[in-house]
């Protein structure tokens, strides 16, 4: 635990992640007038960091697909966005959408930041300066 | 330059878009009894960053609308024509409200991601004190 530091890795690469996703949602938000704009989107968290490979970087383990649940480790019902129509400037950004991403966003990058405290406390405590 | 940094200039670029946008609506309002006045419309034009990632929104070439001036019948009027009639604005009051309601929704919108990207690096600022 103490050599290579993976929760503190994690959280930070959690944290990075939500701060990518939300330039990407202020970008949607800004350009929600431009005509032919269509909105983008970063990898999910869990695909953007197990997709690191290199040895060291604190790829999750798991077993192989379909070891514990048959549906392959997936969740019965994906989550799906629906498709968006565009505007009549052909503009296809959808406010409403935007913010829910943009609490997504917030409540991960809070959460990134309460592991990497709570960890930290930890560390302290171990160092016996609680 | 950081996530944050990205997303509080794109949030920045898309406030002053629709200030502008608000600026000109103003405008066209002032102007709706001017004898001649053509409406100005302005147009989002999305850049292409330096990066070549995010892209800023900007207010593009500002246009005046062509449609024919409305005829006001009016034959006091010094402009009024032989059959007593003068051409006024073009300014559609309806227009001219819904537009700049969504500007304003737009502008809120634009306002709360930069708040929120504030808020994210200044909870990253918070974990250096102690």
């Amino acid at each position: 635990m103490f050599k290579s530091l993976d929760v503190f890795k994690m959280s930070h690469a959690m944290a990075v992640h939500a701060g990518t996703r939300q330039a990407a949602i202020s970008q949607n938000v800004a350009n929600a007038d431009t005509p032919g704009y269509r909105a983008q989107d970063v990898t999910p968290f869990a695909q953007f960091y197990n997709a690191d490979d290199t040895p060291g970087s604190g790829r999750l383990k798991a077993t192989r697909a379909g070891h514990i649940d048959a549906l392959g480790g997936q969740l019965g019902g994906q989550e799906r966005r629906p498709e968006q129509i565009p505007d009549p400037n052909d503009n296809a950004v959808s406010l409403e959408l935007e913010m829910v991403k943009a609490v997504e966003v917030k409540r991960q990058h809070d959460r990134a930041v309460a592991v990497y405290k709570s960890h930290l406390g930890l560390l302290r405590t171990a160092l016996g300066r609680g | 330059m950081n996530e944050f940094t990205k997303a509080l200039t794109v949030s920045a670029s898309g406030l002053k878009a629709q200030a502008t946008r608000i600026r000109h609506l103003a405008e066209n309002i002032s102007n709706a009894d001017t004898p001649g006045y053509r409406r100005k419309t302005v147009s989002f034009e999305s850049e292409v960053g330096r990066d070549g990632r995010i892209s800023e929104v900007q207010i593009g070439n500002l246009h005046l609308d062509q449609s024919p001036l409305n005829r006001v019948f009016d034959p006091s009027h010094p402009l009024a024509d032989g059959s007593g009639h003068y051409e006024s604005s073009n300014v559609n009051m309806m227009i001219e409200i819904a537009d700049a309601r969504e500007a304003q929704r737009s502008y809120e919108a634009n306002l709360k991601m930069f708040d929120q990207a504030r808020q994210m690096s200044s909870s990253l600022m918070e974990l250096l004190r102690r």
